[in-house]
């Protein structure tokens, strides 16, 4: 029995094939069929350039690079062409200097679907920052994009060791990303109560160290 | 009226500190991966988690993969796929495909271009076939021929075939003159 990441709902059942952390329903599964459909795919033949391996393959990703690349572009307010040419980008550099990048794949160390999504996203926004630098003029940046921060303003700083890598990296993610609890415990793998307290025993420490002298 | 400060919220406080100390490091994409799925080892996730921490992108990126991979993906549109498979073709397949050059010189079963080459021999076949009987045929033609040899023909009785030879050319004229 485990509880379904996606839904909530209890469900008893294999875990899910890409990634033992997530655990999700056939409802969610059916969902992420070409994710499922990826780990199938045979990589050895895929690496000598099997032509009937590598259409199995882009039937597979491409909903998942649709997804990354449209999210990662979002923000830049690009067209829907836009959006195909990135997401071409990500094949064309997957198969570039025979294959040499998807010859870099590791599947003892993360399933395919992960490490193809972290290659989407980082070819996104480097096609994206090509397009903004190619075509926006001054004038449509925005203002605060510009602005240079105003150094000053004193800020305290946390000394060394105060913090824990992971306490630090949670205030960030829910303060300067302003994400909620149920985001940083699905990106951590943790509970959410293990961020509630992690994130509760580093500000006893930030306020305990800095009694007397907060701004 | 009182004196007594109020305390900063936690947000605040955390606002109020300088938090971005750390310069920020390179991380693989493996590395990166591995890290969103929480496969390496405390050491390393430790390492990990110090440069996303010092880095808004890497943070904004990881926020927003481990969301996609958490949750049903939408259908693309179909010209993606189509032209991404269109990089890889027939080059790379011949290229994966070698392997002795016993093997090279065989048709490439399954594949279009060898089908193609297959129904042009073999409509070339039906042709040259179909043209030969029309023809005659060989084997008519020879008991044609060996049927002239043995029938005589106007009192005239040929010994030899006729032939394209100067001596059975020859030969012919004087069976002709007698």
């Amino acid at each position: 029995m485990f509880l379904c990441l996606d839904c909530g709902t209890t469900v008893a059942g294999p875990h899910f094939a890409t990634n033992p952390d997530r655990l999700l329903c056939g409802r969610a599964q059916n969902g992420n069929a070409g994710v499922t459909e990826l780990n199938q795919i045979d990589l050895r033949a895929l690496a000598v350039g099997s032509k009937r391996t590598w259409d199995a393959f882009v039937v597979a990703s491409t909903p998942l690079i649709n997804a990354v690349v449209r999210r990662a572009l979002a923000t830049y307010r690009l067209s829907e062409d836009d959006v195909m040419d990135a997401a071409q980008d990500v094949f064309v550099r997957l198969c570039a200097n025979d294959f040499r990048l998807l010859k870099t794949y590791d599947p003892a160390r993360a399933g395919l679907s992960t490490w193809l999504a972290v290659v989407s996203r980082s070819t996104a926004v480097d096609y994206a920052r090509r397009r903004r630098q190619a075509a926006t003029p001054i004038d449509d940046v925005p203002e605060a994009a510009l602005a240079v921060e105003d150094r000053h303003v004193e800020k305290l700083k946390i000394p060394e060791g105060l913090l824990t890598e992971r306490q630090t990296l949670i205030l960030k993610c829910l303060y300067d990303e302003e994400r909620d609890v149920a985001e940083v415990a699905q990106l951590l793998k943790i509970d959410a109560q293990t961020v509630r307290s992690t994130h509760h025993k580093a500000l006893l420490r930030l306020r305990e160290h800095f009694r007397g002298e907060e701004p | 009226m009182s004196t007594e400060r109020t305390p900063l919220s936690d947000k605040d406080l955390w606002r109020s500190l300088a938090t971005d100390q750390v310069a920020p490091t390179a991380v693989s994409e493996m590395d990166f991966a591995a890290w969103l799925e929480g496969r390496l080892s405390e050491a390393d996730a430790a390492r990990i988690d110090v440069a996303v921490s010092a880095n808004p992108e890497m943070r904004r990126a990881a926020l927003e993969l481990s969301d996609i991979l958490g949750k049903p993906l939408p259908a693309p549109p179909p010209r993606l796929a189509v032209r991404a498979q269109a990089l890889v073709g027939f080059e790379a397949e011949k290229r994966a495909g070698r392997g002795s050059w016993l093997a090279s010189l065989l048709p490439a079963f399954g594949q279009g271009f060898a089908l193609q080459r297959g129904a042009l021999a073999g409509m070339a076949i039906v042709v040259a076939a179909v043209g030969f009987t029309l023809g005659g045929g060989l084997g008519e033609s020879y008991a044609t021929q060996k049927y002239a040899m043995k029938q005589p023909s106007n009192g005239v009785t040929l010994s030899k075939p006729l032939g394209r030879d100067t001596t059975n050319e020859l030969n012919d004229l004087f069976v002709d003159a007698t």
